[in-house]
């Protein structure tokens, strides 16, 4: 546990070293953030609220996933890089299991995002825009344990795409397909209450609305009590789910491992 | 002594796509793909006893990376067997690594953008090295590479040479008993290149580690080996010290004549056939000569012979005709 602990931190810092790119991952995540407000803000055109929904609930959401999309971002092209080159071999010469220390390095590399981009981005937001406070401080807690699961389904459906590189050429295609789905699905471009009621049916049957609009209505109250923990149970079980399959792809796939080169 | 690595008809085949020429075959590979086996590694036996230090050489491609891939638990033979300090390496792989140290030349494993300083640091979290312990490689080894100049800079600043010794430091912290070191002095100057050999002997001599290492530097062999593996198209083609590789062959001589008039003048021969004393009396009749030397073949040479077919090491009584 230690040596993933140490993996995580070492990533933490390994980005400290670009200033460059830190202050870019500021102002990027705080201009898509405005760039969205400003659409919605035309889009209410001074209506208190649309289909009961307030600008102040828009923005909180709007906030709170482009907020953690941006953190959440990492290299998904790395195992299939290392698949090519051949230097995931190399991986498998440590006592530690790849797939944890992968998981440690993007969680590292989250962390920093949301500390270094997420909250400079979040107090830059809150000098023009009033934003919804949580429903009380257990609700906040509560979000932050669901976003945590939020990563997680996140993290194991690119990782699963990622295996894939054992048998294709490239994954980038399908990478970028299930980001755009993501996007879309998850409610980083549209908020999941101005959704068509049919399909938020079906996104409600996809791991996609367990990303960020579960924790987003946790922390607006909308899920309480008995729907908070059966939203949170959702979530464990999609991670489940992906769990299971992403091991299966692993195993297949480190079974198959060919090295080229050499 | 104990054995610590026993290999027996190891066999490792690719199958690999054919392509023809031009675009036809191109758009004919889409539907009907043909492929070709690969002998990466042909049954290949051999053992290797607790603190050897063993030297594999073959030309690019002949099978060297693929039998330590095998040996190293990365990848799992077709047929035979592999067993390494105890264990089937293949189908024990995380406990077999634990004792095990690999270096890659050619593919760095330490972390980019941090002092070297913290890979190291992680390798005794990842290893689970014991303070003490690592506290005493660490400076020992640092002492011997002489690395204290640049443990505190990001390695993607650090030189080839300087991140080598890194690396190498890196896969040795934990103790291993036993490691693979593939390539381990490319493209380094030659201060570097015997600075890592020195190493690999202290390394050999004052800890009984046992050593089994790939490079196309014959220099790297004479100083550190004291066997010798050459593998050639996937097949072990020699196995046995470099004295006696040598020995084979220096029956070919080379006397290299300088004349009076400034020219130069070679005369290769073996001396089971020409005697030294004919070959050397003609050549005083025939010439004004100012100096003399005899020289035997360099083991580059021998080995390129080897490789190029024009040796062969089956038959000791082979003709060196060739130098």
């Amino acid at each position: 546990m230690r040596a993933y602990l140490e993996i995580a931190v070492r990533k933490f810092q390994d980005k400290m070293a670009y200033r460059l790119d830190f202050f870019m991952g500021i102002v990027n995540t705080a201009i898509t953030i405005v760039v969205y407000l400003c659409i919605y803000r035309a889009l209410y055109a001074g209506a208190s609220e649309v289909d009961g929904i307030t600008y102040r609930m828009v923005a909180t959401n709007f906030v709170i996933t482009l907020g953690l999309s941006n953190a959440f971002g990492y290299n998904e092209m790395f195992l299939q890089d290392k698949v090519h080159d051949g230097s995931i071999t190399n991986e498998f010469l440590k006592p530690v299991s790849f797939t944890l220390r992968l998981l440690a390095e993007n969680v590292g590399e989250g962390a920093f995002k949301l500390i270094f981009h997420f909250l400079p981005a979040l107090l830059f937001t809150l000098l023009h825009t009033r934003l919804c406070p949580p429903k009380s401080a257990l609700h906040l807690l509560a979000m932050l344990g669901s976003v945590a699961l939020g990563y997680l389904i996140l993290w194991l459906l690119s990782f699963i795409i990622q295996t894939w590189s054992f048998w294709l050429f490239s994954v980038w295609g399908i990478i970028t397909i299930k980001n755009v789905l993501v996007s879309i699905l998850a409610g980083t471009l549209l908020p999941m209450w101005f959704m068509p009621a049919a399909l938020r049916r079906v996104i409600a049957c996809t791991p996609f609305e367990s990303i960020y609009f579960t924790p987003v209505r946790i922390y607006l109250g909308e899920l309480d009590g008995a729907q908070l923990l059966s939203g949170v149970a959702v979530q464990t079980a999609w991670i489940a789910v992906l769990g299971l399959a992403a091991w299966i792809f692993w195993r297949r796939g480190v079974k198959k491992l060919v090295v080229q080169g050499g | 002594m104990e054995t610590m690595i026993a290999v027996e008809g190891a066999r490792k085949y690719y199958r690999v796509a054919k392509r023809g020429k031009g675009l036809t075959a191109a758009v004919g590979q889409l539907f009907n793909r043909k492929y070709e086996i690969k002998k990466a590694v042909d049954d290949i036996s051999f053992s290797i006893k607790r603190g050897e230090i063993v030297g594999f050489i073959g030309p690019n491609g002949a099978g060297k990376s693929t039998t330590i891939k095998m040996l190293s638990g990365i990848l799992y033979p077709d047929a035979g067997r592999v067993e390494a300090d105890g264990f089937i390496p293949y189908k024990q792989r995380k406990q077999y690594v634990k004792n095990i140290g690999v270096v890659f030349g050619q593919k760095s494993q330490l972390n980019w953008d941090l002092p070297l300083i913290e890979s190291f640091e992680l390798m005794k979290f990842i290893y689970r090295i014991p303070r003490e312990q690592y506290e005493k490689n660490l400076r020992q080894f640092c002492e011997l590479l002489d690395m204290e100049s640049f443990l505190g800079q990001p390695v993607r600043q650090l030189s080839l040479g300087q991140r080598m010794r890194g690396d190498i430091v890196a896969a040795l912290l934990h103790s291993p008993e036993l490691v693979f070191l593939d390539e381990p002095t490319i493209g380094l100057d030659v201060v570097a290149k015997e600075k890592i050999r020195e190493f690999i002997r202290y390394m050999n001599k004052e800890r009984n580690t046992t050593i089994i290492f790939t490079t196309h530097d014959m220099q790297d062999i004479e100083k550190v080996c004291n066997r010798l593996i050459i593998i050639d198209k996937g097949k072990k083609i020699y196995d046995g010290s470099i004295e006696e590789i040598k020995d084979r062959y220096t029956n070919v001589k080379t006397i290299e004549v300088l004349l009076e008039n400034g020219g130069k003048e070679t005369e290769t021969f073996d001396v089971r056939r020409t005697s030294v004393n004919a070959v050397l009396e003609r050549i005083f009749a025939e010439r004004r000569v100012k100096d003399i030397s005899v020289c035997e073949p360099e083991i580059d040479e021998i080995i390129r012979d080897i490789y190029e077919g024009r040796l062969r090491l089956d038959a000791p009584s082979a003709e060196g005709g060739a130098l």
